[in-house]
C-alpha cells in the first residue's frame, strides 16, 4: 500500500498518502501504478498454488513430512505421512518453506531458535463496521502495544482488520488484552463502538535477525522460516515470494549443473539472497533493535514513530523492502 | 517464568487459534509437536522455559509438573483435553 497514516501513542498522526504526493503516478486513473495490495491469505493461496499447479507442479495435500535422510549418491530421502499413510521421496534438495514454526530447518541442524525477546505475539479482527478511507494506519506507543504497534488495515469489501504485536518480554498482558484495550481504550474507541468482529487470527511474527545460514546438505530456508520478515513493519509476504523466487532461479541452475545439493553448493543462494535483498533486512533488524533497546519509554515511543514515519516516507532508503 | 522442573503441556483447544507461535519460540528439539501443530502436549518438556505459554495471543497453553502426573495420570491428563 501507498497510503499510511503513522499514529504515535495520544494520537498525533502523520499521513503519507501517495494519491496525494505523487497523483500522476499512483492511483485508480490510467496509466498509474495500483496503490498496492492487501492479501486475502486463503484466496491468494490457492492462487499461487494455482500458479504452480499449472506450470507443472504436483500438490499433495493432507501429507506432512517428519524427516529426512542424506543418501549416499547425494540425493535425500523424506519420510512422510500422506493421508496418514506413510510414504518416502526422494529429492535433490528440500525448500523449507514451513513458516516461523519450520521445523525443516530443525531436522538439518540449522540454529533456527527465536528468542521470546524477537518473536512479536500477533493478533487481529476482521471487522464489518470500521470505515478506513483506504489508509494503512499504524499506531505506535507502549501503551497501545509495546515491543510492536497496533494497526487498522482496509481489507476490501467494507472490512477491517484491527490488530497488534507486542513483544511479551516488554510487557506483563498478552496480546488479546492489549487488543481489547486499544479497541475499547485507545483514540479509535469511538470509531470501533460498533464494530462487529466476524474473524480471528494470530501468529508469531518473527522481529528478528534473519538466519546466519539459510541452508545445509539438501536444505534451504526461505521466507519466515529463514526469518526473512520486514523488522521494522512485520511484513512478510513479499520478502518471503522474492526468496522463493531466488531459491527458485538458483536451484534450477544448480540442478542443471548436475551438482550436488551439498551445503558448500547452496551457499550461493544465501549470497545471492543477501545481495537482492538481505543485507537491507539485517539493516532494519539493526534499526530496530536500536529502538527497542531504548530503556526510557518515552524516548523509545519517540523513536519508533518517527522511525515509522520516515520508514513510509517518499525518500525513505528502505522502500520496497 | 521457566519453572526448571519437567512439565506437561495442555491446550485450550477452544480458544487455540493454531498460528503457531509457541512452536516458532520453542527451543525443544525438531518434533516437539502435537497433532494440532501446537507446542507437545503428549510429553513432558524438562526445558519448562515457559516462552510457549508467554508469547500464546490469547494464553491458552497452561501445564501441570510432570512430576504431579504418573504414565496413566498422564494419558488421563492429555485425554481431557481432546474431549
Amino acid at each position: 500500500m501507498q497510503q499510511h497514516a503513522i499514529y504515535n501513542g495520544n494520537g498525533e498522526k502523520k499521513v503519507i498518502d501517495y494519491r496525494d504526493l505523487k497523483p500522476d503516478e499512483y492511483g485508480t486513473k490510467e496509466g498509474t501504478k495500483p496503490l498496492g495490495y492487501v492479501v486475502d491469505r486463503r484466496r491468494f493461496d490457492r492462487y499461487l498454488a494455482t500458479q504452480a499447479e499449472r506450470a507443472g507442479v504436483e500438490i499433495w495435500l493432507k501429507t506432512e513430512a517428519s524427516h529426512f535422510r542424506t543418501l549416499d549418491d547425494g540425493s535425500c530421502e523424506i519420510s512422510m505421512r500422506k493421508f496418514n499413510e506413510p510414504v518416502t521421496v526422494r529429492a535433490k534438495v528440500i525448500v523449507g518453506a514451513d513458516g516461523v514454526q519450520s521445523q525443516v530447518g530443525k531436522w538439518a541442524g540449522i540454529k533456527t531458535h527465536i528468542k521470546l525477546s524477537e518473536l512479536a505475539s500477533c493478533l487481529q479482527f476482521v471487522v464489518d463496521g470500521v470505515e478506513t478511507h483506504g489508509l494503512l494506519e499504524i499506531v505506535t506507543g507502549h501503551e497501545w502495544a509495546p515491543g510492536g504497534y497496533a494497526w487498522v488495515f482496509p481489507k476490501g469489501h467494507g472490512y477491517a482488520e484491527i490488530g497488534l504485536g507486542v513483544t511479551r518480554t516488554m510487557c506483563n498482558d498478552n496480546a488479546q488484552s492489549y487488543l481489547d484495550h486499544f479497541i475499547k481504550h485507545s483514540f479509535f474507541k469511538e470509531r470501533f463502538k460498533n464494530c462487529r468482529v466476524i474473524e480471528i487470527q494470530g501468529g508469531g511474527v518473527p522481529l528478528a535477525a534473519p538466519l546466519k545460514q539459510q541452508y545445509a546438505d539438501n536444505v534451504l530456508l526461505v521466507g519466515d522460516a529463514a526469518r526473512h520478515v520486514n523488522s521494522i513493519t512485520g511484513g512478510g509476504i513479499h520478502t518471503a515470494l522474492s526468496s522463493g523466487k531466488i531459491a527458485g532461479e538458483f536451484l534450477a541452475q544448480l540442478i542443471a549443473s548436475g551438482k550436488p545439493a551439498t551445503a558448500e553448493n547452496l551457499q550461493g543462494y544465501h549470497d545471492n539472497w543477501l545481495k537482492a535483498m538481505g543485507n537491507n533486512m539485517w539493516k532494519l533488524y539493526r534499526v530496530k533493535r536500536d529502538i527497542f533497546d531504548t530503556a526510557d519509554v518515552v524516548e523509545r515511543d519517540e523513536r519508533l514513530y518517527k522511525t515509522m514515519s520516515d520508514y513510509f516516507g517518499p525518500n525513505s532508503e528502505y522502500k520496497k523492502i | 517464568m521457566s519453572t526448571k522442573e519437567a512439565v506437561v503441556f495442555s491446550i485450550g483447544w477452544n480458544a487455540c487459534i493454531n498460528c503457531g507461535a509457541c512452536v516458532a519460540v520453542c527451543p525443544k528439539e525438531a518434533g516437539f509437536i502435537s497433532d494440532f501443530d501446537t507446542i507437545a502436549v503428549h510429553e513432558p518438556c524438562d526445558i519448562a522455559c515457559m516462552h510457549c505459554e508467554a508469547v500464546c495471543p490469547v494464553s491458552t497453553i497452561s501445564h501441570t509438573m510432570a512430576s504431579a502426573l504418573n504414565g496413566q495420570m498422564l494419558e488421563e491428563h492429555v485425554g481431557n483435553h481432546f474431549d
